[in-house]
């Protein structure tokens, strides 16, 4: 099956692969070869988009980090984007192209790696389930709000959203449920700060957008929200896995939505609790400052 | 007043000013003080002025006091009377070696952010410092308004007087001011943070312009 890869309509293929996972890719030796070094002892792929971060007290770059993340996610055909801060403003490179496939890295992600550094990175290696397969559809989005630049990438399936249409925040050339989501989040942050001339709390804002985001559009939401001074990651499906200082991989904190992590070290599992929501954390520098099942 | 300090943070270190002489005197801020506030860059700076209440009398004295913990370098500034932390006795290394109450409530907080969170890495900061706080009023009662930041974050709590915040736009910075001065440090529309009745006080949580969070400790609370 794994051989014809490529020689079937990529949605078709997808969909099959799907269902029919299998955790030894014999295409993929060269990255495993990396991964044993590691302590894996397969490259298990996810066949889902996947999400990566890297937040740190200080500039810091992932350059062994997220070759792994794209190789593990190496499934997700359909493009990837980084995301990063300079100067407190927001770049992101991305491209509708393959992050890895047949055992080897697409040129631009393996330098954007070794040389983006910032306090957080943003990840995002997409499989297509909603909005056409171009540059434009790929993750991290990015908007301004409050006089700073937001970063927004998103996992999961969630037609219900694709028919909003926001008020005050607009991806114009978008139309996936990633991009609705994001108009939706910072719409629902905005408006809770013109309702409110007193202090309010950011965290719960977003905690309380995030929640009526489910009630009103249900669907499958893992995202990474980041200003450049904190990134909010939620999880409402599968998982997110956190490490900190880790001895193989970039110090900071590391977090992947994929199953296994990115190394063979103790990574810790978030997931939503079955009486709640999803789970909301606010992350800044390597620490967990703020963390609620909403 | 009896002598000023100024906290800031270069390369994820903490660097301190600070001096034993009055901060304002003959109608004249302090020299130094003036062009450190001109010069001094850095996404969190911390100021305190003492009174004689709180020491003071030699630089050292003063605040902010630094320490190293949890994989950060954090800043303390305090004001607030309170008794019988005085001989409160640090279980950790290294101590600050000035006989001041206010460096025994930094000692403390730092004892006991390490204790929950040193063997649970992935805890809450936010959550461990409310439950430090409960601790310290528990055991050392007293009026407490405190500043404890690291390189991306800044606590302050405050369980009598108030806090008041200012958050400047895009066109002036973009960002938020918070000092404990009654009518705040300009003619703008400064918001004020006061503890409430039967709570333990107000915690917030400020990162970058805005505030992340903000809220009573109440006993029992978990944030």
């Amino acid at each position: 099956m794994f051989y014809i890869w490529g020689m079937w309509p990529r949605d078709l293929c997808c969909s099959f692969l799907c269902h029919n996972f299998h955790p030894n890719l014999t295409i993929l030796a060269r990255a495993n070869s990396q991964l044993l070094k590691l302590g894996f002892r397969s490259l298990r792929q996810s066949v889902m988009c996947d999400l990566f971060a890297l937040s740190a007290a200080t500039n810091y770059s992932a350059p062994k980090s997220l070759p792994i993340f794209a190789a593990k996610a190496g499934k997700n055909l359909d493009g990837w984007g980084i995301g990063f801060f300079r100067k407190n403003r927001a770049y992101v490179e991305k491209s509708a192209l393959w992050a890895y496939h047949e055992g080897r890295f697409h040129d631009s992600f393996q330098r954007l790696a070794r040389v983006v550094s910032s306090k957080f990175i943003v990840a995002h290696v997409r499989l297509r389930s909603s909005g056409p397969i171009d540059e434009c559809h790929a993750h991290p989005f990015v908007l301004r709000f409050r006089g700073q630049d937001w970063i927004f990438a998103h996992n999961g399936k969630a037609p219900a959203i694709e028919s909003y249409r926001g008020d005050r925040f607009r991806l114009d050339d978008a139309v996936s449920d990633s991009a609705r989501a994001f108009e939706y989040l910072l719409d629902g942050i905005a408006a809770r700060y013109e309702r409110n001339n007193d202090v309010i709390s950011l965290f719960s804002t977003v905690a309380d957008t995030s929640r009526q985001l489910i009630e009103k559009y249900p669907g499958h939401y893992n995202y990474l929200l980041t200003n450049g001074c904190v990134l909010f990651a939620f999880s409402n499906h599968r998982q997110l896995l956190l490490l900190k200082g880790s001895k193989q991989l970039e110090r900071g904190l590391l977090l992947t939505t994929l199953e296994q992590g990115l190394s063979g070290e103790n990574w810790t599992r978030f997931a939503r609790k079955n009486d709640s929501a999803g789970v909301l954390m606010a992350i800044l520098g390597s620490d967990i400052l703020l963390k609620e099942d909403i | 007043m009896s002598g000023w300090g100024i906290g800031f943070f270069r390369d994820n270190q903490a660097l301190i000013e600070k001096s034993s002489e009055k901060v304002y005197d003959g109608e004249q801020v302090h020299e130094s003080f003036q062009r450190l506030a001109r010069v001094v860059d850095s996404r969190i700076i911390v100021s305190h002025i003492s009174c004689p209440l709180s020491g003071g009398l030699h630089t050292a004295h003063n605040h902010p006091f630094s320490l190293s913990f949890l994989d950060h370098v954090w800043l303390f500034v305090h004001i607030g009377l309170i008794e019988g932390i005085a001989d409160y006795e640090t279980s950790n290394e290294p101590g600050i070696d000035v006989g001041v109450y206010p460096a025994r409530v930094f000692e403390y907080l730092r004892d006991q952010l390490i204790s929950y969170l040193r063997y649970t890495p992935y805890g809450s900061l936010g959550r461990s410092l409310v439950k430090s706080i409960r601790n310290l009023l528990s055991e050392y009662p007293g009026n407490y308004a405190f500043v404890l930041a690291n390189e991306s974050v800044l606590f302050a709590f405050c369980n009598f007087r108030q806090f008041m915040l200012l958050r400047e736009s895009e066109s002036v910075g973009n960002s938020l001011v918070l000092t404990s001065i009654k009518q705040g440090l300009s003619d703008k529309e400064w918001m004020s943070i006061s503890p409430e009745p039967n709570t333990l006080g107000k915690l917030l949580v400020v990162a970058g312009p805005d505030v992340l969070y903000l809220g009573d400790v109440a006993q029992g609370s978990l944030l």
